[in-house]
């Protein structure tokens, strides 16, 4: 049996991600758990994936068993069990890179910048799945407020404040602390996203933004910039810029501007939806001698 | 010839009913082996064990439609999950049936459930979809809600004819009609006894899925089941529901 190793059932975008991978592993045949601390079950997301206990998971490991883990400080735990170990990159924080050296250790990641951080700084080839929106994002049929914007307060509170500021006429609603289904509605009342946390991994909130129609304006990330298309679907900013940027936009004038980059943002949005990533996944999966059914 | 089953109905008055229950699976069970004209006549692997779960007038096996039905008699009410398990300890097979006494099964119910459940050799548990009798959906699965909403029937009261057929995996399927592969009775150690009267079967599904298992529910044909008749039933109910959330709460994850 495979287990998904996860450190909680909280609102992270990391645990989220976990949790779709184990049901897509579910749904194409594998026999999956998430082991998470006391065997709690994340309840802010939508998914049948049965979880077990962590420590008693990890106490019953063996060498015929797969773990699948996300987290540099999981390794050693693992390691220790003898059980083959599958590193769902999420990051590319330098403490993953003693799991990337470990030749024991499969290696899949989500997007492109963390495949060429494993194969450029390790010279490894890993297996990339790709990384989805959940479906209820991609809604319709909810009518956006035209001043409205969201944003998720946990990282760059202070940009969000400074645009606030340059912007008065604007709406600023925070997310925070919401299921998905709850973030999705907020996204889809809201005509723009404001991610304010530079130097995100991926930022896979501004992607489910892009899916439910906002403009997303962007500070700075890494990962992200294989959907964030400056201009395109979206406008990326160096932080200092962004009140402006977002200023610039919101002008009643701009609505042409604002159409485009919804458009684009729609269209990017779709070649992530959870069947495409699936489906890549199946691909893939006979070359992954652990997760071979 | 196909695995062999053992069914099992906990019962507690209600003669009239039960004979009714029997004999439509007794038909069930016919359809199982009908392997076609001029096909030799093996012995059936099937048995049938009626526990009497203190009847106020205990059953006669004289009286049932039919012979051959094993008849295992408590004097004190036990919990439905007590009941279950000392049923198919007296007389194990490949599988397991659980089958309430209001539950009247279509001919094709079981060869459903069975096609199911040996289609994979991860599918564990298999349900089947039950309808009222006015044709409306009594059981096509369960799903689990946020908080206090916890496990319920999904699709509950619906139209039959408006809910998708074919196999459906869910989180958990009904113990009122449930097909278990005996590996996974024995390694679950069955129902859980504590339970009073009810959610026992979500349990015994909930563990099975943490161990790999799946749970599919064959919604191809559609039996009738009346629901709760037993007296006492529903109270009982509530003490279940009461053990279930204190043990797996926050323990699942949410899909309805």
């Amino acid at each position: 049996m495979i287990r998904y190793f996860l450190p909680s059932a909280g609102i992270y975008g990391g645990v989220k991600v976990g949790y779709q991978l184990a049901e897509m592993l579910r749904e194409l045949g594998r026999r999956v758990v998430v082991a998470s601390p006391d065997g709690e079950a994340a309840q802010w997301i939508r998914c049948a994936v049965p979880v077990v206990d962590r420590d008693e998971a990890l106490s019953g490991l063996g060498p015929s068993d797969v773990a699948i883990f996300s987290l540099p400080h999981d390794y050693t735990p693992l390691a220790g069990t003898g059980a083959q170990l599958v590193f769902h990159c999420q990051g590319t924080d330098p403490r993953i890179d003693p799991i990337l050296r470990d030749p024991e250790v499969t290696i899949l990641t989500g997007w492109a910048q963390a495949t060429e951080y494993v194969r450029e700084g390790f010279g490894r080839e890993p297996i990339e799945i790709g990384i989805s929106i959940s479906d209820v994002f991609y809604g319709g049929g909810i009518v956006s407020k035209e001043d409205r914007v969201g944003y998720m307060p946990r990282r760059g509170r202070s940009l969000a404040r400074r645009c606030e500021r340059r912007s008065r006429r604007l709406e600023f609603v925070p997310i925070e602390g919401r299921t998905e289904g709850e973030v999705a509605d907020a996204l889809a009342r809201a005509s723009f996203f404001l991610a304010t946390a530079e130097g995100e991994w991926f930022g896979l909130p501004a992607l489910e933004a892009m899916a439910a129609g906002c403009v997303v304006v962007s500070a700075p990330v890494l990962g992200g910039l294989e959907y964030l298309r400056s201009g395109e679907n979206s406008v990326v900013a160096p932080s200092e810029a962004l009140p402006d940027v977002l200023a610039e936009l919101a002008r009643p004038g701009a609505r042409d501007e604002r159409d485009r980059l919804r458009r684009g943002a729609l269209a990017t949005a779709g070649r992530y939806r959870r069947t495409c990533q699936r489906e890549r996944l199946r691909r893939v999966l006979p070359t992954i001698p652990e997760l071979i059914a | 010839m196909s695995a062999g089953i053992t069914t099992v109905i906990v019962s507690k008055g209600l003669d009239a009913l039960l004979g009714v229950c029997l004999t439509h699976l007794r038909v069930a069970l016919e359809a199982l082996d009908a392997d076609g004209p001029g096909s030799p006549d093996p012995p059936t692997p099937h048995a049938i064990v009626v526990v009497d779960n203190a009847s106020p007038i205990p059953y006669d096996l004289s009286r049932f439609p039919f012979s051959g039905i094993e008849l295992l008699r408590f004097d004190v009410d036990q919990s439905f999950g007590r009941a279950c398990n000392a049923g198919f300890a007296a007389h194990p097979n490949d599988r397991v049936l659980l089958l309430n006494n209001d539950v009247l099964l279509s001919p094709d119910a079981l060869r459903g459930m069975l096609r199911l459940l040996e289609s994979r050799p991860d599918v564990g548990l298999c349900g089947s979809r039950l309808v009222f009798p006015d044709g409306r959906i009594q059981h096509c699965g369960v799903v689990f809600g946020a908080g206090k909403i916890g496990p319920y029937h999904v699709d509950r009261g619906r139209r039959s004819d408006r809910v998708p057929r074919g196999p459906r995996e869910l989180q958990a399927v009904t113990g009122a009609c449930l097909l278990v592969r005996r590996s996974v009775w024995d390694a679950l150690g069955g129902l859980d006894e504590s339970y009073p009267f009810g959610l026992e079967d979500i349990d015994l599904c909930l563990r099975a899925r943490q161990r790999g298992w799946r749970v599919l529910c064959d919604n191809d044909s559609e039996s009738l089941h009346f629901e709760s008749m037993t007296p006492g039933r529903v109270e009982l109910d509530v003490g279940s529901r009461r053990l279930f959330m204190q043990r797996w709460s926050r323990r699942y994850t949410l899909d309805g």
